[in-house]
């Protein structure tokens, strides 16, 4: 097929800045919205940007990613040809080759990709919030006739050096890559986003796995060895809402998003669907006692207490005279009667013990786990 | 399993007329994201029945579109799994359930079929019915046939065996007996009738009023317990609806909300499908909207039942009564002139 795009969307990251979120899972599989997982975004604009083959690459706490994910049913993806399909860490005749690095990730995945046979490959990392158009992408990189196109995004200024920053002649052309610039030229920040004219990207990991003094990376590696070389590298210019949800404030800050008309983040667009493994459960229920103002519920939960400004996901069950506050209450959640919580977010299965109290409405924000509410319940009996 | 079970989607019920005219019964939404069929249809894979024949007539468009090949079911199977039985028009608009007639056409279904039993149900019962337990009844007692009631009330389902049903598939014309309800009621021949007593949750639903009353039953607590259970849960047709928004000024007490839909005004005592959108200042009270339903700003509505995809025009006052709801059809645009 003249044109075809294999996907590979690196979903082994650990996450290690999201604490007991990702104890157990993977960072991609960590619930956002109300309904989806984070792997949801990028398996959705993959279809929506109709590229049907897709590998997923794995390697910490795979199984729940695998399960999930299964044949790709959800998001269209259970094909005949191409489709999805997991990617782990393999045994060889010379042993086990753990990934070690993004670029080592793909390199030891070749055969998957020679099978393949594509004109292009789409790098994905599977720990951005974003709807995007990768075809609108490939135009560009296509029309700039380009051996590789990065997708930036402007950044405020004053946090250009948190990023990995592509500094860009006037038509775009990388002339450099640096990596949290202290003291940055650009604020156009790579997006961990790369589409590569396959042969090229073959050649330049090749090359890369022979280097023993590199840390096989994308960003640090990759790009560097191919501007030396010089190749064209094109910044294609992404307009749009994008969000790393590397920590516990900006996953936050990302589900808040979605309660903000203005901020770009808007789900309920039919045009842009974000697809997700759907549970089979009855609808919500609001009781008498039930408020919400400014709230996301998803199905299966029974509101008996108070909410605002909260994102409330499946088979939660607030009690009577509890209030929530700008909280994130991930799945199956039971908050006691009387329990107050502002600012936190929930992991999925706890039980909030009645008039338990959490949080600030000014203050930071709390990833709540089993520890502080044992704390809180020895405190209490003193 | 020895039960295969066939869903008689062909029965016609006249009180249900202003929700039926683009869709079989079967298809009748219901409790905000479900259509009727899938309780019947939940019922029988929380069964452990794996063979299911839907017999529908026309139109069965929607009825096809929602169940496909059964996957949501898990009835996507190589062997065995859904066989969707389409009966031809002029045999349909039948009032009992199990018509030979309209089963007769399916001959080789039932021929082909291996297992012993089959149970014979319909599509407008809502409830938990365990078909497994019924069949156990059914052996023990030795009868011919079982019927299902609840309370007194038929529940319209019935098992006998597969060789059974076959024979009076293959006599019906000779004996005058022209579906197994019929043979059921008239209790005329030599064979033993006996009854399995259901004591769940249940609801019939033949007429507006019995599917408001059923519908305003689910915002009652220990009603809805009984028919959502977690260990037996209804299934359905996936749709990819994001959570509900309730958003800053709305209003939603004791109403039951599915997915998708974006509320601004206020909701009380009322059932609310997929990607519904309510306005500011518009109350529903005591109503059921169907998905995709828009309601402008400054609408006062009461017992209401709106079909799928009614557009309500911004200051409309709609007052029906709990005896009476006003039902508005598929697709209707209400104009608030119109309304006076």
């Amino acid at each position: 097929m003249k044109n075809k795009v294999v996907a590979m969307l690196l979903a082994g990251g650990q996450g290690s800045r999201l604490k007991s979120l990702t104890y157990n899972i993977a960072k991609p599989a960590i619930p956002f919205g109300g309904k989806y997982r984070i792997i949801d975004f990028p398996l959705s604009n993959c279809v929506n940007s109709e590229i049907h083959t897709v590998g997923v690459l794995t390697q910490y706490q795979p199984h729940m990613l695998h399960r999930y994910i299964g044949l790709g049913t959800p998001w269209d993806l259970d094909r005949r040809n191409g489709g999805v399909t997991m990617l782990t860490p393999y045994a060889e005749m010379d042993g086990i080759k753990w990934y070690n690095g993004t670029a080592n990730a793909i390199y030891q995945n070749l055969t998957y990709l020679m099978e393949q046979d594509p004109e292009y490959v789409l790098i994905l990392s599977g720990d951005h919030i974003y709807k995007m158009d990768y075809q609108k992408m490939l135009e560009f990189h296509k029309s700039h006739k380009a051996d590789a196109t990065i997708s930036v995004i402007e950044v405020p200024w004053g946090e250009a050096s948190r990023f990995g920053i592509m500094n860009t002649d006037e038509d775009m052309n990388v002339t450099e890559f640096v990596e949290k610039p202290k003291e940055p030229e650009s604020n156009l920040a790579s997006m961990g986003v790369y589409i590569f004219n396959w042969q090229k990207l073959k050649k330049y990991l090749t090359i890369d796995d022979g280097n023993e003094n590199s840390s096989h990376d994308f960003g640090k590696n990759i790009i560097p060895l191919m501007l030396e070389a010089g190749e064209k590298l094109v910044a294609y210019p992404f307009k749009g809402y994008w969000k790393d949800v590397g920590t516990v404030e900006s996953l936050w800050e990302a589900n808040m998003d979605l309660l903000d008309a203005h901020s770009g983040l808007n789900l309920h667009d039919p045009g842009w669907r974000i697809f997700s493994s759907n549970r089979q459960l009855p609808p919500q229920v609001v009781t008498e006692t039930g408020e919400l103002q400014e709230v996301f519920v998803n199905e299966g939960c029974v509101i008996e207490g108070k909410a605002e400004k909260s994102i409330i996901f499946q088979e939660v069950h607030i009690e009577q005279g509890a209030s929530l506050y700008e909280c994130v209450v991930m799945n199956c959640v039971v908050i006691g009667a009387g329990a107050k919580l502002a600012r936190t977010i929930i992991p999925p299965d706890l039980v909030i013990p009645k008039n338990f109290e959490m949080g600030d409405p000014e203050g930071e924000i709390i990833l709540l786990t089993q520890e502080m509410i044992d704390e809180w319940k020895e405190s209490a009996e003193v | 399993m020895k039960l295969v079970a066939i869903i008689d989607a062909t029965v016609k019920l006249p009180g249900l007329e202003d929700l039926t005219l683009y869709r079989s019964a079967a298809s009748i939404p219901f409790a905000g994201r479900y259509r009727l069929i899938d309780f019947t249809l939940s019922n029988i894979v929380n069964s452990g029945i794996t063979s299911v024949g839907v017999f529908p007539s026309y139109p069965f468009v929607s009825l096809m579109d929602h169940i496909g090949r059964g996957k949501s079911w898990d009835l996507d199977r190589r062997k065995d799994g859904l066989f969707f039985l389409p009966v031809s028009t002029k045999d349909s608009g039948q009032m009992s359930v199990g018509g030979f007639a309209a089963l007769e056409e399916h001959m080789v279904f039932f021929e082909r079929s291996r297992q012993e039993y089959a149970v014979i149900t319909n599509c407008f019962t809502v409830s938990q019915i365990d078909y497994e337990d019924m069949l156990e009844s059914h052996i023990e007692s030795g009868a011919d046939v079982t019927e299902a009631v609840s309370n007194g009330q038929p529940l319209r389902s019935y098992i006998l065996k597969r060789s059974l049903l076959i024979e009076f598939l293959k006599n019906y014309r000779q004996n005058q007996v022209f579906s197994v309800e019929d043979c059921v009621r008239r209790k005329k021949s030599s064979y033993k009738f006996g009854v399995y007593e259901y004591e769940g949750y249940c609801a019939v639903i033949d007429s507006i009023d019995s599917y408001f009353k059923a519908s305003m039953d689910l915002l009652e607590p220990e009603k809805r317990n009984a028919l959502f259970l977690p260990e037996r849960p209804i299934y359905t047709k996936v749709k990819d609806e994001p959570p509900t928004r309730y958003m800053k000024g709305s209003s939603v007490k004791r109403a039951l909300v599915a997915n998708g839909s974006t509320i601004r005004g206020t909701v009380v005592d009322s059932i609310i499908s997929r990607a519904v959108v309510i306005k500011e200042n518009t109350k529903a009270d005591h109503c059921i909207i169907m998905q995709k339903c828009t309601i402008e700003e400054n609408c006062d509505l009461a017992y209401v039942i709106a079909d799928k995809n009614v557009f309500i025009e911004a200051g409309t006052v709609l007052k029906g009564t709990a005896e009476e709801p006003i039902v508005l059809r598929k697709g209707e645009r209400i104009l608030k002139e119109e309304v006076r």
